[in-house]
């Protein structure tokens, strides 16, 4: 589904991915773990389309595609699904609205038919449920107001109305209690299958424990370098990521 | 046939005391001092402070003619008035009183409201009209308020009773045939609210596309004490109008002003509100979004006089600027000595949308009191790229995702109209123009 091959990316001359390697096929879920400032979030960024980074050497290829190539619209189109770490806050904005219409953008490019405010908001509402989101931040701008929390969940929500083929969520972990985690990884449980992949972005294992990984792979330097199975986490939560850097 | 003058100062020079209006509009020396005023006195140029960003040499070099064919599309007239449907439609063709195209005044005072064109006007509702202009005075003197005042051909008055809640609204709709040269219209209105009394008034610009105007208008309000008024100025009018308006509103105790502007049309236009505090606890409220594209130029020119103590102004303009528009913030608040407790706030906000777009921004704070609440800000930006790549990324285009955080930006002002029916065609409005906007 995704190929990352040897991925080059700078922002303002200073190298940040250096030579970056995945490959990520339907029905899997990949965890990328790193320490702070490792280039997590600017892989999901240039992975989903975002401005301001340059792209020096390597490819990604997305179902077949350039993804590179493509608008960030038409990535999500294709169904791609990004997670922000930071979530923004956009005022003005209805969050209903804006998910309605980038819902039928969605359909629209797939050939299928838009779906009417009805059959949308009952969509809406059974996603609701679990990520057992209060009703009333459907009916406030997007973001606006909303808790940390709040911002990770109405993440979800997205990605659970959207049904995306692949999904990045960055550090969609970070900052949340115990029980926000668990809706959240629920929420990915519900709608893994074979058909679609996660990449999970975490700083932390114990989001694990709740999203079982079928692949762990530590990124250091902008570059991947060591990749295993789900032990590996419980080994980095275990011994840090400092013997693994001496190693590198 | 229509006379033709070479510009607007050739075409003032044959005026004397029109005879359209009523004996009774304003006394004879008020007319005749402002048509001396008019004759002596030169149009603003940008060495004149208030005018320093808003040449005008385009509207005072164009050639004027005198009457017009008042040759109006009647399904386009209905379609407007059908904008507010429950309103009082008042139509005023080239400046004109029609009394063919408005309902029937009566009916508006059976509610209580002793209501008259300026045509018809009589001694006591001259005298009101002539102490308001009395009473009004403008921190920005010029030329055109006393055109209006020499001329004063056109126009209403409205005095709503005292304990009077007006519920039907009063639309008065502007609109101009198609002509050769420029018409020049002035229309004055005087609209006193009695003491604990409610009123909305909805002043419509709107022309067709081959109207050629310079629409000049004043108004002046007087709140008496406790009273309401819901004001909107909507203009669209034709790229070939100017419009040079102004207005004045006195507020006594515990009133409560609350003006909406909304300019997207017009090649030009200087709107000037000025707001006289004179009374304790009173309230003014001032809203307005310009949008602007091509060579628009839109100024919005403010002055709030806080004359007296606890009373409450809060100003929110903003501003969309696309192609090589200009637009003109020029907003003071003056809290005088005696004006303790006041609470003031005033914003400006605006987006421009093309590198060659531009706005200038001047919001100013004045405070002679020491105990006040006063704030103030000015932003000039562009769209939000974080923004725009979140709708991005969850499939929305970007000439979309644009659109929606403009709509939004504009959105935030517009949920202040009062009338239902008015904000979906304002964003309507607002929404059809920016997706013809000229973009980078
Ligand atoms: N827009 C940017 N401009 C300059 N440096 C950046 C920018 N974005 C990221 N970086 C730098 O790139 C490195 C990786 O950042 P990031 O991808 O956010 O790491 P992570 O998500 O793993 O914490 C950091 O050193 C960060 O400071
Ligand atoms: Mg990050």
């Amino acid at each position: 589904m995704l190929s990352i091959k040897d991925l080059q990316v700078s922002v303002e001359g200073k190298t940040i991915l250096n030579g970056l390697n995945l490959e990520v096929k339907a029905g899997e879920i990949h965890a990328i773990m790193g320490p702070n400032g490792s280039g997590k979030s600017t892989l999901a960024h240039v992975l989903s389309g975002k401005d301001g980074y340059d792209v020096d050497g390597g490819s990604a290829t997305y179902k077949g595609m350039d993804l590179l190539d493509l608008a960030p619209e038409v990535r999500a189109r294709e169904g791609m699904f990004l997670a922000f770490q930071y979530p923004i806050e956009i005022p003005g904005v209805n969050n209903t609205s804006f998910l309605k219409k980038a819902l039928n953008e969605i359909r629209k490019h797939r050939g299928e038919d838009e779906l009417d405010a009805i059959d949308f908001l009952a969509l809406i509402k059974k996603q609701m449920e679990l990520v057992e989101m209060k009703e009333d931040l459907l009916k406030r701008p997007v973001n606006q107001g909303f808790s940390g929390g709040e911002k990770k969940r109405n993440e979800i929500l997205q990605m659970a109305v959207l049904n995306p083929e692949l999904a990045i969520l960055d550090e969609t972990d970070s900052g949340l209690d115990i029980d926000a985690l668990r809706i959240v990884a629920g929420g990915v449980n519900k709608l893994r299958s074979k058909d679609n992949a996660f990449v999970v972005i975490t700083h932390y294992q114990r989001l694990l424990d709740y999203i079982i990984p079928d692949h762990v792979h530590v990124l250091s330097e902008g570059k991947i370098i060591k990749s295993g199975g789900k032990e590996l986490a419980f080994e980095l939560e275990e011994r840090g990521y400092d013997w693994l850097l001496e190693h590198a | 046939m229509a006379d033709i003058y070479p510009d607007i100062k050739t075409w003032l020079q044959e005026k004397s005391i029109d005879t359209h209006a009523s004996d009774y509009v304003l006394s004879p020396e008020r007319r005749t001092e402002s048509l001396r005023a008019v004759a002596e006195n030169n149009f603003p140029t940008r060495k004149d402070e208030e005018w320093r960003y808003t040449p005008i040499a385009n509207v005072v070099n164009r050639s004027i003619q005198s009457g017009t064919d008042l040759s109006i599309d009647a399904d386009d007239l209905q379609e407007i008035k059908q904008i507010v449907p429950e309103a009082c439609h008042v139509v005023f063709v080239d400046g004109q009183y029609s009394a063919e195209l408005s309902d029937d005044l009566a009916a508006v005072a059976k509610q209580g409201v002793d209501i008259s064109p300026l045509s018809e006007m009589n001694a006591s509702q001259g005298q009101l009209a002539e102490a308001m202009v009395t009473n009004a005075n403008f921190s920005d003197t010029n030329i055109f308020q006393y055109m209006t005042l020499g001329l004063v051909n056109s126009g209403l008055f409205i005095h709503v009773e005292q304990n009077t809640e007006v519920e039907q609204p009063l639309h008065i709709i502007y609109v101009n045939g198609p002509t050769k040269s420029a018409v020049v219209q002035t229309p004055v209105n005087f609209i006193r609210l009695g003491t604990n009394s409610r009123f909305t008034c909805i002043q419509h610009f709107v022309n067709s596309d081959e109207s050629k105007a310079i629409t000049i208008p004043a108004d002046f309000f007087d709140l008496a004490e406790g009273s309401g008024i819901q004001s909107y100025r909507i203009g669209v009018e034709s790229d070939q109008t100017d419009h040079i308006s102004n207005s004045y509103a006195r507020i006594a105790d515990s009133a409560r002003f609350v003006s909406h502007q909304y300019l997207l049309g017009s090649r030009l236009t200087r709107s000037n509100t000025e707001v006289l505090f004179d009374g304790e606890g009173a309230e003014a409220v001032l809203r307005g979004i310009y949008l602007g594209d091509n060579d628009q130029h839109l100024d919005i020119r403010t002055y709030v006089d806080h004359a007296k103590p606890n009373c409450m102004s809060d100003q929110h303009f903003r501003g969309i600027l696309g192609g090589k528009a200009r637009g003109v913030f020029n907003g003071l608040v003056m809290v005088q000595k005696d004006a303790q407790h006041t609470n003031a706030e005033q914003s400006n906000k605006n987006l421009l949308l093309s590198r060659e777009a531009r706005v200038d921004t001047k919001p100013q704070l004045e405070i002679y009191a020491d105990d006040v609440k006063c704030g103030h800000g000015a932003t000039v930006g562009e769209l939000d790229e974080d923004a725009l790549f979140y709708l991005q990324s969850r499939g929305i285009g970007r000439e979309e995702a644009a659109q929606m955080l403009i709509h939004a930006f504009a959105a935030e002002v517009t949920q202040d109209i009062t009338i239902g029916s008015l904000q979906p065609y304002i964003l309507e409005k607002l929404d059809k123009k920016l997706s013809e906007i000229s973009g980078p």
